[in-house]
């Protein structure tokens, strides 16, 4: 029993587990839901839905016209892509309250909070720009069948290189 | 044989694993290199990339959450 919790949720699982339980997933995702894995539209969504409670409703030409996304009876705050999103959240804690690695973080300098906001505001904007973040653009993108996800793919490998020089330049 | 220690906590990835590759190629054949860190994926991807380079590594749970990785610099004489 001890040496089955250590192998299943104490060390980490192979690539190729993930990979399958991952695509398998994602399958069940759109047969269920017709549209595979998003998580950064559920992000758009609750600032359109934090703008349109602060009474700005004016959504034309944006994004979400354009190109849509929502389904018939979702809101901006409650829809598929926001439910998929606090569920990841609620399954990462629950994996490492089962692991029992749970642990509040703490922020280690005023260097590491700027790059966090830099990093996070460049990353939620490239991600609208490119149609979605490495899960919908990339790991959606590429079995969809869409030219997009391999331009993403490779442009995420040249930007993952840009970054690490940076990071060690900066950061290490 | 010279002991050096890395403190990566409250560090997320990749900085533990560019923190641990930048002091590797500082030091020698031999010497021992401690790490300490909150971040679960370093018990990943920090040691997978140790294992390829060669080196001898262990690590152990030393808290909730947080971990002590231990790498012997091993250079290959090819």
């Amino acid at each position: 029993m001890n040496k089955l919790y250590e192998i299943v949720l104490k060390t980490p699982w192979p690539y190729w587990i993930a990979g399958i339980i991952l695509s398998l997933l994602n399958i069940f995702l759109l047969i269920t839901t017709g549209s595979p894995w998003r998580v950064t539209s559920g992000f758009l969504y609750w600032g359109m839905g934090f703008l349109e409670k602060l009474g700005y409703s004016d959504f034309t030409g944006s994004y979400i016209e354009l190109y849509g996304g929502l389904t018939a009876g979702e809101t901006f705050l409650l829809n598929t892509v926001s439910i998929l999103n606090v569920a990841v959240i609620a399954g990462a804690l629950l994996s490492v309250l089962i692991s029992n690695e749970f642990k509040w973080k703490k922020i280690k300098n005023a260097k590491q909070v700027a790059f966090g906001i830099t990093g996070g505001l460049l990353m939620g904007y490239g991600a609208i720009i490119a149609f979605g973040c490495n899960i919908g653009a990339f790991f959606s993108g590429i079995p969809s069948f869409s030219l997009h996800g391999w331009v993403f793919g490779g442009s995420m490998v040249v930007g993952g290189v840009i970054g690490s020089k940076i990071l060690m330049r900066y950061m290490v | 044989m010279k002991e050096e220690f890395l403190d990566c906590m409250h560090e997320a990835c990749p900085i533990p694993l560019l923190k641990a590759l930048k002091k590797l190629e500082q030091m020698k054949a031999g010497d021992l290199l401690i790490m300490k860190t909150d971040h679960n994926c370093s018990i990943t991807n920090v040691i997978e990339w140790v294992d390829k380079q060669g080196h001898k590594m262990d690590y152990i749970e030393i808290g909730k959450g947080e971990w002590e990785i231990y790498i012997e610099k091993v250079v290959s004489d090819e």
